[in-house]
């Protein structure tokens, strides 16, 4: 009876049998990728995405969202670009730019003939004229304005454009030279003008001109109830989880356009047959996938369930990746970087008041405890199992990957601080100062594993040559930052990339993130130079003498760049670095391309 | 009844109140929605921080923003009012964004459940009728191993080896001869273990699971089956007259033989089901094959009320659970058949069983190409599940049963002459599974809630997902709506549950 039953038992549980045999398996070669014609761009790429999807305007300040954007890129033109070496390149198959003149600062932009929108409708002096308004604030006034997710404060300078004749071209005429122009006026991610207009219940896109071009400029005025019918729009009339059912919100002036959103889960993007530009594709197909878990993405690359996996780095992932077979791994840097700031305004160890205004006291005891950081350890144990070739940050100013930097670190005096600390030094120079033993707060978010190995290192290097260090760890410690309850701090910043506004924003005397009190009236005079500066070797040249002015005033220390990684299947090409800035792998769509299907 | 239904409800309503003001707090005061801006070098950093400031009112102290919140909440279930559970960080109404989540949740967590409480009480009796013995041992240990795993661990290592390693596989499906040998040993110890007896019958039953085993290996390796799999008429009568015996054994008894034949009698219907009707199944939709799940049963039903015999309702029964479970296979058959079409595809390239994500985007095929994906995307997130849960419904089944059967009325059952059978059938299995329904109304409540780190590790955007990043991105409105759902779930089915027990139990009344 039992041997019975285990024969019924082991036959059942295996669902023996065969009825289904080669011959009748319909072939499916119609479907998906594997569409094999000889010319035209074929294959799909998948993209692995931390984030998830939900606005089809990623120039909002709740639509900007990495993510976002990324998908912007992929379905909208620019009259430029950034690369992956951080520099700015035209496209001059989409539009040119011209400098008219440089005082005062006039720039003439002119979209090519022929360019349109998917729908067909061409991409003319409406599209120009809102990104304007969008990007300068000139109609925002304090009830009803465009949630613009960027700065407004370079194009805030342009009085109200002249439109050019030929219905496709904008001159932008700015008060004052602004050093950031050319990146501060952008289409990139730019809803449609005509769509807007049309969705505010207007006739048409000239009929949105002429609404602009009647609308007085914002701040004490008010709104009229047809502008702020078209500001609603724009602000949230795109976001969107899903596809909509409406194509006239996800139309796109760029190489591909969406095709199917599912929700919370992927984007896939196919071949715009409108587009005439220089960046064609050479995929017919990009689906991006939302997989939060960096493991998870590996695994999914393992299986060949997605070409391009970008996780968040850590010394796992990194180790994970090395091991996968038929897999290209680049790592490299991240705009982000850790650095620790000496508070000069809080009456504590390094504030000249607390020494009866000797400047020159507190300035050895900055740079006493700035000898004791020991760098490379902190490089050692927080970048180096993510990149082992990692180096410790020698600039306040510029990452490598900038042109400025290596003439920058041969003369801003960071070789005074090499990443082995300087205890004897240290305690020189404390001697000299004639202080002992200060004590120094150090605030940082304690629940950050690096920043509490920042502190640590820090901490035990900065005893031994006699300071008494205080554990200022606090998870509400960016509410803080600048209130003075602190004589230090280890936190990071996001270097732009690109352009300069960010320098005066941290190191002038009244900059929006300057946070410990420093001054000095050569850096605010250099900084307000920088910000009229045109010329972009003077800036760098400029942006050179601030980064060794900090150096020498003892304002902190750069610690190390975030590292990054992005792993990439055999069978894709296109992506051969690890692109520092927010746009991740996909600031060259356009070129990627796949062997086999 | 009535003022015990509103005391409950009224009850019901002050704690919801109550946990929802806790849990609104507790997350307004568990970090800075500003903290990303805090510390930015923006120049527009005042005017982002204001905007967030506004879209959250953060302006307005925690407290008072709950009733701001509940404000909107409460039109929720007033009629004709708009239902408002407010925004995300990101703009995106909390409303829509459940309706997005409970669906996705859902499909991830009904098959584990199902499949859990079934294997789970399944195991849990059988192991209570062979207490102490190697196989209630056995099962103990590898549930209470399961139940300890971490499920973050054990999703990486069902990937590793249920996806990538099966896919690998899959690209030339044969076993080596060392592999079917282990396997077919393996399987002679387990069965051993399972049917044990004495040394004698446990060589024999050894012998013959090992070969059967190897059989079937060496038969589907040589086959190819594993690249085109199907069931097919002749296995599906073995299969089914398994099944019918199996059914009938536990429902009816073999001596009744009506029962026997009505059951016998679905398995031909259903393999000529298979062959004739066919054609039927290829554009089929869900409705439809629900309804022919549910026209299955209607027909063994009624076959099984026309067999009768001494006690037709064992006929009706028998045939109709034989009846639905050939249909189950017939569908499973089909949706084989599909699997080459499935395999082939572009988008698939080869690797049917995925490690991320409830479909594969874009894919193209009819209804059953569909299904063999959502198989290969819900096998390694359920199975994961399963393994988890089944710990705790085999181990309360398995106390009930035995309290049961150390019951008085069941010695009296088995003094007056029952079979075994009708004993445990009749008598102890129906009563073992009054407090199974508490467990079962508690694990719903909690299901609904989603299973944060499975959906997490498999990429499911559900309710996990939708709590987690509220959390950590220190936004109260998604968590709330989170809250609320299976707030409400959780009392509701607590009710049903109180409810439940005294309409299984006489002992139980619910008084006003």
């Amino acid at each position: 009876m039992s041997a019975v039953a285990a024969l019924v038992g082991a036959s059942a549980l295996a669902l023996a049998a065969c009825s289904n045999s080669p011959a009748n398996t319909p072939s499916d070669s119609a479907s998906g990728s594997s569409s094999s014609s000889s010319s035209g761009p074929t294959g799909t790429v998948t993209v692995a995405e931390v984030n998830t999807f939900f606005s089809f305007n990623p120039n909002t300040s709740n639509g900007n969202v990495d993510i976002n954007s990324k998908i912007s890129l992929a379905t909208s033109s620019n009259f430029w670009y950034i690369d992956d070496k951080l520099k700015v390149q035209k496209d001059t198959s989409f539009g040119t730019y011209t400098v008219d003149s440089e005082d005062p600062l006039t720039v003439t932009y002119t979209i090519n003939d022929g360019v349109v929108w998917s729908d067909g409708k061409p991409v003319d002096n409406s599209d120009l004229l809102l990104a304007w308004a969008v990007e300068s604030g000139y109609f925002n006034t304090k009830d009803h304005s465009f949630d613009y997710a960027g700065d407004t404060g370079t194009l805030g300078l342009t009085s109200f454009p002249k439109l050019g004749d030929d219905g496709r071209s904008i001159t932008l005429t700015y008060s004052k030279p602004a050093a950031d122009w050319e990146v501060s006026y952008s289409l990139q991610g730019m809803p449609p003008a005509h769509v807007v207009a049309e969705k505010a219940g207007l006739a048409d896109s000239a009929a949105l001109v002429d609404l602009m071009k009647g609308e007085p400029a914002g701040s004490d005025n008010k709104t009229s109830d047809q502008m702020a019918k078209v500001m609603d729009f724009w602000n949230t009339g795109f976001d969107s989880t899903t596809l909509p059912s409406d194509p006239s919100l996800y139309l796109s002036d760029g190489p591909f356009i969406v095709s199917d959103v599912q929700e919370n889960q992927s984007v896939t993007m196919t071949v715009n047959d409108k587009y005439v530009g220089d960046h064609q594709p050479k995929v017919s197909e990009i689906i991006m996938r939302s997989i939060a878990d960096s493991t998870s993405q590996v695994q999914a690359l393992q299986n060949g369930e997605i070409d391009v996996a970008a996780p968040q780095s850590s010394a796992d992932t990194l180790q994970a990746l090395q091991g996968l077979t038929g897999v290209n791994v680049y790592t490299g840097y991240q705009l982000a970087y850790d650095h620790i700031d000496l508070t000069f305004n809080n009456g504590g160890p390094f504030d000249p008041a607390t020494y009866g205004g000797d400047a020159k006291k507190a300035a050895l005891v900055r740079e006493a405890f700035l000898k004791t950081v020991p760098r490379q350890a902190i490089l050692q144990a927080v970048v180096i199992p993510q990149k082992p070739d990692a180096e410790i940050l020698n600039s306040q100013i510029f990452v490598p990957a900038q042109d400025g930097y290596a003439e920058s670190v041969k003369n801003n005096g960071s070789d005074a601080f090499p990443g082995e600390p300087d205890i004897e030094g240290a305690k020189k120079l404390l001697q000299e100062a004639g202080v002992t033993s200060p004590t120094v707060s150090i605030l940082y978010k304690p629940s950050n594993p690096n920043r509490v190995d920042d502190f640590t290192l820090i901490s035990q290097s900065a005893t031994k040559a006699g300071f008494k260090i205080k554990d200022d760890g606090d998870e509400k410690w960016g509410s803080r930052l600048g209130d003075g309850s602190y004589d230090s701090t280890i936190f990071g910043w996001i270097n732009s990339g690109v352009g300069v506004s960010g320098v005066p924003q941290i190191f002038s005397t009244d900059g929006g993130g300057n946070f410990n009190g420093y001054s000095n009236s050569k850096v605010d005079s250099l900084a307000s130079e920088l910000l009229v500066t045109l010329d972009q070797s003077k800036q760098v040249s400029l942006e050179q003498q601030i980064d060794a002015l900090v150096w020498g005033d003892y304002y902190g220390l750069p610690l190390y760049q975030s590292p990054g990684v992005v792993a990439v299947a055999d069978r894709m090409k296109g992506v051969d670095t690890f692109n520092s800035n927010q746009n991740g792998v996909w600031w060259n769509t356009w070129d990627w391309s796949v062997s086999n299907g | 009844m009535t003022s015990y239904l509103l005391r409950r409800l009224l009850a019901s309503v002050l704690i919801l109140l109550g946990a929802s003001f806790i849990v609104y707090i507790l997350i307004a005061y568990s970090g800075d929605p500003l903290q990303e801006y805090r510390a930015s070098n923006l120049p527009n950093r005042a005017q982002l921080m204001e905007a967030r400031s506004n879209l959250l009112n953060l302006d307005v102290p925690p407290v008072l923003r709950y009733f701001l919140w509940l404000g909107g909440a409460v039109k929720c279930v007033v009629p004709f009012a708009q239902c408002d559970l407010g925004s995300s960080i990101q703009g995106q109404p909390v409303t829509a964004a459940l309706s997005s989540a409970i669906p996705s949740t859902l499909q991830l967590v009904t098959g584990a459940a199902l499949l859990a409480i079934t294997i789970g009480i399944a195991v849990g009796i059988v192991t209570a009728l062979r207490q102490y013995s190697a196989l209630d041992y056995s099962v103990t240990f590898i549930a209470f191993l399961f139940f300890s795993l971490p499920v973050f661990w054990v999703a990486v290592l069902l990937k590793e080896f249920g996806a990538i390693g099966f896919n690998d596989f899959l690209a030339d499906p044969r076993f080596t001869t060392r592999t079917i040998v282990l396997v077919s040993l393996i399987s002679g110890v387990v069965w051993t273990v399972i049917l044990s007896g004495s040394w004698a019958r446990r060589a024999i039953t050894f012998a013959a699971a090992a070969v059967v085993t190897g059989g079937i290996m060496y038969y589907l390796s040589a086959s190819d089956w594993f690249a085109y799999p199907g069931i097919g008429p002749e296995v599906l009568v073995v299969l089914g007259a398994g099944v019918a015996v199996a059914v009938t054994a536990i429902i009816a008894g073999l001596q009744n033989r009506r029962a026997l034949y009505a059951s016998l009698s679905m398995v031909v219907v259903g393999v000529v089901m298979m062959t004739v009707a066919a054609p039927l199944l290829n554009s089929v939709s869900l409705g439809l094959l629900l309804l022919l799940g549910v026209l299955a049963v209607g027909v063994g039903y009624l076959t099984g009320h026309l067999f009768g015999g001494y006690d037709p309702a064992q006929s009706r029964k028998a045939a109709g659970l034989t009846s639905f479970i050939v249909a189950v296979l017939v569908a499973l058959d089909r949706v084989m058949q599909a699997w080459p079409t499935y395999y082939n595809n572009g988008r698939v390239h080869g690797r049917p069983i995925a490690t991320i994500g409830s479909a594969t985007p874009n894919l193209s095929g009819d209804f059953w190409v569909h299904a063999a994906d959502k198989y290969g995307h819900l096998v390694l997130p359920t199975f994961a599940l399963l393994l988890i849960s089944l710990a705790s419904y085999t181990r309360y089944s398995r106390s009930s049963m035995l309290e049961v059967m150390e019951q008085d009325y069941v010695r009296t059952a088995r003094a007056k002459g029952l079979s075994e059978r009708v004993v445990v059938v009749r008598h102890a299995f129906r009563n073992a599974l009054i407090p199974l329904a508490t467990v079962v109304a508690f694990d719903i409540g909690q299901l609904i809630g989603g299973a944060v780190i499975t959906e997490n590790v498999f990429s499911f955007k559900g309710m996990g997902t939708l709590f987690i990043t509220g959390i950590k991105n220190v936004d109260p409105n998604p968590v709330m709506g989170v809250f609320v759902i299976v707030g409400i779930t959780a009392v509701t089915f607590n009710l049903l549950a109180d409810l439940a027990y005294s309409a299984l139990d006489p002992r139980v009344r619910v008084r006003a």
